[in-house]
């Protein structure tokens, strides 16, 4: 029993820093941003959940099990909040993501020319979510409300 | 075996830094900076069991809390110009 697991232990660990290397490596050889990003969610979540697994295999104290256990589910909830957020955000700042061409070259494109509805998507519900939130923010505090002037273009692209 | 782990970690680590060093935009650090906290995170722990002392899981937790906090932070910065933005994206110019 002691032996299956250790040698699960070592193939977990052995695999998870294969997969934060991997990770890593994609990551300084990514084209741009939001290639980037898909590489580090390989280590994000195969590297760090093997890691786990592999500690998880070497301890017999519950304590310790169940720290493991929140760094774990910590670091996959937090990871895909921010990604989402850090591709929304370069998004949101104009930058462009690279598609292959029709010779296969990479080009930046435009996706708010492919999905029309992004482009609005993307100008608009910043807008009217801060409106909203303003208006909540006033409600609670009892503060008059002053936003009727709150710029609101959907269709102009954010830069 | 956590040695080869830890070395294994170590080397995406670095890798991280160079990405966090180079980057020509400021999200791209921002993701190798996210990684580099994973990264830690994972070293953290690694070298807790190492060493035999769990104690490290805790530092562990506590790093990931703010590995998240720190990244939200940095982006609402950057979209706003300012971490407490008055609601008024007219106003503020797009930094980063």
């Amino acid at each position: 029993m002691s032996a299956a697991l250790d040698i699960l232990g070592w193939a977990a660990l052995i695999g998870g820093a294969f997969f934060c290397l991997v990770g890593a490596i994609g990551l300084n050889r990514m084209p741009d941003i939001f290639t980037r990003m898909h590489a580090t969610s390989v280590s994000d979540t195969l590297g760090v959940g093997l890691l786990t697994l592999g500690m998880l295999t070497q301890t017999d104290d519950w304590a310790v099990a169940a720290r493991l256990l929140i760094i774990l589910i910590v670091l996959y909830v937090t990871g895909a909040v921010a990604s989402h957020a850090l591709a929304r955000a370069a998004l949101h700042d104009g930058n462009k993501p690279l598609l292959s061409g029709p010779e296969g070259e990479l080009q930046e494109v435009d996706c708010e020319q492919i999905f029309p509805e992004l482009g609005a998507r993307l100008a608009k519900p910043l807008l009217s979510e801060m409106a909203e939130g303003a208006a909540t923010e006033a409600q609670t505090r009892g503060v008059p409300e002053e936003d009727e002037d709150l710029p609101d273009n959907p269709g102009e692209a954010p830069r | 075996m956590f040695v080869a782990a830890i070395a294994g970690v170590l080397g995406a680590l670095s890798l991280a830094v160079v990405r966090a060093l180079l980057g020509p935009t400021a999200f791209d650090r921002l993701l190798a900076a996210n990684s580099i906290g994973t990264f830690a995170i994972m070293l953290l722990a690694l070298f807790g069991f190492l060493t035999e002392r769990p104690e490290f899981l805790d530092l562990g937790i506590t790093y990931a809390l703010l590995n998240m906090i720190g990244t939200l932070a940095v982006l609402k910065f950057f979209r706003y110009g300012a971490l407490g933005f008055d609601h008024r994206e007219g106003d503020t110019e797009h930094k980063g």
